[in-house]
């Protein structure tokens, strides 16, 4: 499953990749770097919340950046360096966003991927 | 993409025995080889090479002239020196024109090899993006007003070739022996493309004189010419609250922007609107949960007529710009 990602997490300056549900349930982590809290322990819910509505968000912080992309199953957010070129991450993400859809024969976290 | 490393040394035991020893590289680079630097020369003329690997001393023509070669015609390449004859005196020279490696001989393959990939590396340091249309990268480039060098891989046949952008602008492009506007119309007119993307353009010089839009259109005319069925694929600060007023500060928000970038900056509108303070005030949340500081601002395409840029402050300020704006460019004025 990582090799899905492996185009965005080898950019360099990408630090780190995960995937969320609808609901809020992280499907899938990859950091370069190692994180403070443990993501899936966090409720990610009003943040998800606040994305509504948006197909695209790029959001800006003094020491990094995250892009987050709506997708059929939920939404992808990539942690990247402030030098990432944002147009080459939104690329390999329209590239791979037709790999993430719902699968009609199951829940399971691995059938959510068309492939 | 595989990648072409074209080995010269007259001495064919020597160049037979490496290109055994590469072997276990295959799936990061192909070997090509030549005895000397004139045969080097044709190789170079006929195929995509990614780096040169060379001894000094061969004849016909030898390490430092295919060298200098090498730098006036392709700087891109980057070049391996290898020899048995070497002197303190020797590498400074080969540094001086242009070498990134060298290497005495005898060597551990082993090195060469570590020599190798770690320059190879740096030709997709930007990034790699597969199964793309020409059409995608010219979003790329001309978003970003890159310089860079481009390295595409045709899908179908598995040509390829290069592109060379300063600033978004295109200076050049090469197949095999091909190059210029010939060389890009051939480029522009591949369906689908993998890419890789080197930060910085080694070209000099403008070889084409050409906007890039009007040489996708004739490389697609030209295509529709040879393939008429063929349907091409389609184009696919932060604000302080201070001592002046708000309209004074967006005025000159507005007036820095449309300086530092142009008329290409896009910018619709400029107005603050308290209907995102909310929502900014929980996607700024996320940058502590990862340690990334002060929220600076944020970039919404919401699959508007525009998207928006949001700062942060008492009242949020909001920036509507065309979608097409050179996204990082305006979003690094601002938060300057």
């Amino acid at each position: 499953m990582q090799e899905l990602f492996n185009d965005i997490l080898n950019t360099d300056g990408v630090t780190g990749i995960m995937l969320f549900d609808i609901n809020g349930e992280l499907l899938f982590k990859e950091f370069s770097n190692a994180v403070n809290e443990l993501p899936e322990q966090r409720d990610w819910r009003f943040f998800l919340d606040s994305l509504e509505g948006m197909r695209e968000t790029d959001l800006v912080f003094e020491k990094g950046r995250i892009y987050i992309r709506k997708t059929e199953i939920g939404y992808l957010m990539v942690l990247m360096a402030l030098y990432v070129p944002i147009a080459m991450i939104r690329l390999n993400c329209d590239i791979l966003l037709p790999t993430l859809q719902p699968s009609k024969s199951g829940r399971k976290f691995g059938r959510l991927f068309k492939k | 993409m595989i990648k072409n490393v074209l080995l010269v040394d007259d001495d064919t035991e020597m160049l037979h025995a490496l290109k055994e020893g590469f072997k276990r590289y295959q799936e990061s680079f192909a070997v090509l080889l030549a005895e000397d630097g004139l045969q080097a020369l044709e190789v170079l003329k006929q195929n995509i090479i990614s780096l040169v690997v060379t001894d000094l001393k061969m004849p016909n023509m030898d390490g430092f002239e295919l060298l200098a070669h090498i730098m006036q015609h392709y700087p891109d390449i980057p070049v391996i020196i290898i020899t048995g004859y070497s002197t303190p005196e020797m590498e400074q020279l080969a540094r001086e024109g242009g070498a990134v490696g060298y290497i005495a001989k005898p060597f551990l393959i082993e090195n060469l090899s570590r020599q190798i990939l770690t320059t190879l590396r740096k030709e997709s340091e930007g990034g790699t993006l597969h199964n793309i249309s020409s059409g995608m990268f010219l979003q790329l480039i001309e978003m970003e007003q890159k310089t860079c060098t481009i390295r595409l891989e045709e899908k179908a046949g598995g040509k390829k070739g290069i592109l060379f952008f300063r600033d978004g602008e295109l200076l050049d492009a090469r197949i095999n022996n091909m190059q210029g506007e010939s060389a890009a119309h051939k480029i522009f007119s591949w369906d689908a493309v993998n890419l890789s993307i080197q930060n910085g353009c080694a070209l000099k010089e403008n070889k084409i004189q050409s906007d890039l839009q009007p040489l996708i259109l004739e490389a697609m005319r030209r295509k529709d010419e040879e393939h008429p069925e063929v349907v091409p694929e389609g184009v696919m600060e932060q604000i302080e609250s201070g001592p002046e007023e708000p309209t004074d500060r967006l005025n000159r928000l507005k007036a820095k922007i449309e300086k530092e970038i142009g008329q290409q900056c896009g910018l619709e509108d400029l107005y603050q609107d308290a209907f995102w303070d909310n929502r900014v005030t929980q996607l700024s949340k996320i940058g502590a949960f990862f340690q990334l500081g002060k929220f600076m601002l944020a970039y919404i395409d919401k699959g508007d007529k525009n998207d928006y840029i949001l700062i942060p402050g008492p009242k949020t300020t909001v920036v509507s710009v065309d979608p097409r704006c050179p996204r990082d460019k305006i979003l690094r004025v601002i938060s300057e």
